[in-house]
C-alpha cells in the first residue's frame, strides 16, 4: 500500500503539471456545441496554435490574442451570426509538433464541434493537420504557415491568409538584386519552412539566371550552438546572410554571428517578423540595430474598419499595438464568422464553397480576403498580404518607425 | 589544409568544441554525481538548469546588473541547492524510507513528473518569452576563434566550478562521506553517517551544478522555459560515453562530445551536429558498454 501511495504522489505531480499546460483552459469553452445543436447554442471556432515549445509559443500567444478579440468583434460588433448566435473559441496547443497538431485538430472537430479551425503557425504542423482535414472535411485557415505544400496539394479544406514560400523567396531575391549582392549564405533549420525556403530560393535564382552563389548551412531546430554553421558561412565570404531560424534559433544566430564577427560586417536578413516583437531590443541591445527583417504589413497601410477596431481594442487590452500574427488571427476568425453568416449554416461543404466566393470577406486590410479556387499551385485558396523588408536604424526603435527597404505585393 | 579543410577553420572548430565541452561536462556532472551517491537517475536535471538560468536572470536584471553576474552565480547555486534539498526531502527520500520495493521505477516516475511540473510552471509563470540577463564583457580571441566575453566567462566559470567541486570532494569531511557513499551506502551507514542527510546534500549539490551551468550560459543561450531540454539530452549522452557514476568520465565525456560535434561539423556537415554525439554513444556502447570509465557491477 505504501508503494502505491508513493507512486500516487508521482501521479499527482503529473496531474498538476498537466493542469499547468497552456492548452488546458485559456479561452477554451466549457461546453461543446454542434451543427445539430439548438439554434441559440454558440458556434465554435477552433484555434490550433503553438502555445508551448518546441513550437514558437510567443507567436502562438499573439495569434491567440487576436483570435480572442475576433470572437469579441463577432459577438459585439457583428451581433453574432445566424440570427444572433454567439461565437466561441476552442483552443488547442499544437506545441509546434505535427503529431500533436493532428490530434488537436481531431479533438477540435470531433469533441468541440468546431465548424472551422485556424491559428496554424508552423508549416510542418499545418501540413500534417491538412492531411487529417482532407479526410474529415472541416476547413482549416492557415494563419502563418508559409510552406507551399499547405495549399499546393489543392485540398478542398485547406485555406491560407499568409505569404507563401515562392512569394517570400521572389521578394527577397528581388531585393538582393536591387542591393547588388552576389554571394548569399542561407542558414536554415531543417523544418518544412527552412528546407522549403532554401529550395525555393535556389530554384528561383537558377531559373532567373541571377548569377548568385549560395552557401547552404542547415541546423536542427533544437540546436543552441550555431557556431559551426556560422564559421562555415563566414569562410564562404558572403555579401548577405539570410537567417531562416524560427523562435530562439533566430535570436541565437544573430548573437553568435555577431560574436564571431560575421554580423554586422555582413548584413543579415531575418526571414520573418520576429524583430517586431516587443522584447527584441531587450534580447539584442547591442546587435539588434542594423538587422533587416521581413514584415507583412505597414503601419502606414490603410486598415479596414474591422482592422481599426482590432488595433484600438488590442492597444487598450495589451497596452501595445497588434503585431501581424494577432491581426491575421483576428481576421481569420471574423472571416469564418462571415462565411457562416453568408452560408446560412455550418456544415463543412457549404462553408468551403462559401469561403471560395470571389466577392471575398472583410479582413484586417482594406482589400477583401479572397480564396481563389482557380489559383495555380500554392496560390490555391490563398490570400497573400504584402511583404515588406524593414531595417532597424536606431536602438529601441519601434518597428513601426523602422526604415522601409522594399515592399512587394502579389497582384 | 587537412583533408580538404582549412587549418584555421579546423582550429576554430576544435577550440569551440573544447569550450562547449567544458560546459557539457558541467551539465553531466550533476547527473552522474547524484547517481554515484544515491543510485538513482534524476531525469529532471534539465529543469534545474532552467531554474538556474531564470534565477540568474532575475538577480542580474532586478538587483545586481550585468557587471555583477559573478556575484549572482553563487546566490543562484545556493538557491537551487536549497530547492534541490527540499525536493529530495519531500519527493525522493520516501523512496529510501517508505519501504518501496522498486526504487528505480519510483525515481523515474517522480523525476519525470517533476520535469513536466517545473517546465509547465515556468511556461505558465513566465509566458513564452525569451530573456537574457545581458553581458558587458568584451569579445576575445582564443587562438584563432573570436569568442564572446560571456561564452569565455561561462567556460572559465565552468572550469572553476569543476575545480571547486573536486576540492569539496577531496578536502572536506562531507566530500569524504560522499565518496564513501558512492562506494558503499551500507558501509557508510554502519560507520554512523546519517545517510538521509548525505543524500539531501548530494541531491542539492548535483542540481546546483546544473543550475551553475544554466546561470553561466544564460547570456549565451538565452533564458526560456525549455532551455534545459538540450542539457538533458547532452547530459545523458555524456554519462553513457564516460560511464554512469564516474566523475572523471563526465569530464572526459563532455570534452569528447564537444570535439565530436566540432569535428563532425567541419569534416562532414554542421547540419548533423546533434547526430555526431549519438554516433559516439553507439561506438562507445559497442566497444565498452559500461562507458569509458564505468565499472562492471559484480553480482553476489
Amino acid at each position: 500500500m505504501k508503494t502505491m501511495g508513493r507512486v500516487g504522489v508521482a501521479a499527482a505531480l503529473l496531474v498538476v503539471s498537466a493542469a499547468c499546460t497552456p492548452n488546458s483552459g485559456v479561452g477554451a469553452p466549457t461546453s461543446s456545441t454542434g451543427t445539430a445543436a439548438a439554434s441559440t447554442d454558440p458556434i465554435t471556432i477552433g484555434l490550433l496554435t503553438p502555445l508551448s515549445p518546441p513550437g514558437d509559443p510567443a507567436a502562438g500567444q499573439l495569434i491567440q490574442r487576436g483570435a480572442e478579440l475576433g470572437v469579441v468583434y463577432v459577438n459585439t460588433v457583428m451581433k453574432g451570426v445566424l440570427n444572433g448566435r454567439q461565437v466561441q473559441l476552442a483552443v488547442e496547443d499544437d506545441a509546434g509538433t505535427p503529431a500533436t497538431g493532428a490530434v488537436g485538430y481531431r479533438r477540435l472537430v470531433t469533441e468541440k464541434k468546431a465548424v472551422a479551425v485556424t491559428g496554424q503557425f508552423h508549416s510542418s504542423v499545418n501540413i500534417a493537420v491538412n492531411e487529417v482535414a482532407n479526410e474529415v472535411g472541416v476547413p482549416v485557415i492557415s494563419t502563418q504557415g508559409s510552406a507551399a505544400d499547405i495549399t499546393a496539394k489543392h485540398y478542398p479544406a485547406a485555406f491560407r491568409t499568409h505569404v507563401i514560400d515562392p512569394f517570400r523567396a521572389s521578394s527577397w531575391l528581388s531585393w538582393i538584386q536591387q542591393k547588388g549582392y552576389k554571394k548569399i549564405a542561407l542558414i536554415a533549420e531543417t523544418s518544412d519552412y527552412g528546407v522549403g525556403l532554401v529550395n525555393e530560393t535556389k530554384a528561383q535564382a537558377a531559373a532567373g539566371n541571377m548569377g548568385l552563389t549560395f552557401d547552404i548551412e542547415q541546423f536542427d531546430h533544437a540546436s543552441t550552438d550555431l557556431t559551426p554553421q556560422l564559421l562555415k558561412a563566414k569562410a564562404f565570404g558572403p555579401d548577405l546572410v539570410i537567417n531562416i531560424g524560427v523562435g530562439a534559433p533566430a535570436d541565437l544566430m544573430l548573437d553568435q554571428a555577431n560574436t564571431i564577427g560575421l554580423y554586422p560586417a555582413v548584413p543579415m536578413l531575418i526571414s520573418y517578423d520576429t524583430p517586431t516583437r516587443a522584447q527584441w531590443f531587450q534580447l539584442h541591445p547591442s546587435d539588434g540595430v542594423g538587422v533587416y527583417f521581413i514584415a507583412y504589413f505597414s503601419p502606414k497601410e490603410e486598415l479596414s474598419d474591422a482592422g481599426t477596431w482590432l488595433a484600438t481594442a488590442y492597444q487598450a487590452k495589451y497596452n501595445e499595438p497588434p503585431a501581424y500574427g494577432a491581426l491575421n488571427a483576428f481576421a481569420d476568425v471574423i472571416v469564418i464568422a462571415q462565411a457562416v453568416q453568408k452560408a446560412g449554416k455550418t456544415d463543412a461543404k457549404t462553408l468551403i464553397s462559401t469561403l471560395e466566393d470571389p466577392a471575398g470577406f472583410k479582413g484586417w486590410a482594406a482589400v477583401p480576403v479572397t480564396f481563389p479556387k482557380d489559383g495555380a499551385g500554392a496560390f490555391f485558396h490563398t490570400w497573400i498580404p504584402p511583404i515588406l523588408i524593414l531595417q532597424y536604424t536606431q536602438a529601441n526603435q519601434n518597428w513601426r518607425d523602422a526604415k522601409l527597404e522594399a515592399s512587394f505585393s502579389k497582384k | 589544409m587537412l583533408l580538404g579543410v582549412d587549418l584555421q577553420l579546423l582550429s576554430q572548430y576544435v577550440i569551440a568544441g573544447l569550450m562547449i565541452g567544458v560546459l557539457y561536462a558541467l551539465m553531466a556532472l550533476g547527473v552522474t554525481f547524484i547517481y554515484s551517491v544515491m543510485k538513482m537517475i534524476n531525469w529532471s536535471m534539465g529543469q534545474f538548469y532552467m531554474l538556474g538560468s531564470f534565477i540568474q536572470y532575475l538577480l542580474v536584471v532586478r538587483w545586481l546588473g550585468p557587471d555583477l553576474w559573478f556575484v549572482a552565480l553563487p546566490i543562484t547555486a545556493a538557491c537551487v541547492f536549497v530547492i534541490g534539498a527540499i525536493v529530495q526531502v519531500v519527493l525522493i527520500r520516501p523512496m529510501f524510507t517508505g519501504g518501496i520495493e522498486r526504487r528505480d521505477e519510483y525515481a523515474t516516475e517522480i523525476t519525470i513528473a517533476l520535469l513536466l511540473l517545473l517546465q509547465s510552471l515556468a511556461t505558465v509563470l513566465n509566458g513564452p518569452d525569451e530573456h537574457t540577463p545581458g553581458s558587458h564583457l568584451p569579445n576575445f580571441t582564443v587562438g584563432t576563434l573570436p569568442v564572446g566575453g560571456a561564452t569565455l566567462a561561462a567556460s572559465l566559470g565552468g572550469i572553476t566550478a569543476l575545480i571547486l567541486f573536486a576540492v569539496l570532494l577531496r578536502r572536506t569531511w562531507v566530500g569524504l562521506a560522499l565518496r564513501a557513499a558512492a562506494q558503499s551506502r551500507v558501509a557508510v551507514q554502519t560507520a554512523g553517517v546519517d545517510l538521509m542527510r548525505l543524500d539531501m546534500i548530494a541531491f542539492g549539490i548535483g542540481v546546483a551544478l546544473a543550475a551553475i551551468a544554466g546561470a553561466l550560459l544564460a547570456p549565451v543561450y538565452l533564458v526560456y522555459p525549455t532551455n534545459g531540454a538540450v542539457t538533458t539530452t547532452k547530459g545523458f549522452e555524456i554519462i553513457i560515453i564516460g560511464g554512469l557514476g564516474s566523475i572523471p568520465g563526465a569530464l572526459i565525456g563532455g570534452l569528447l562530445l564537444g570535439l565530436a560535434e566540432a569535428l563532425g561539423s567541419v569534416f562532414i556537415a554542421p547540419a548533423y551536429q546533434n547526430a555526431y554525439g549519438f554516433v559516439l554513444v553507439i561506438a562507445v556502447l559497442l566497444l565498452r558498454p559500461t562507458g569509458l570509465f564505468g565499472e562492471r557491477l559484480r553480482a553476489a
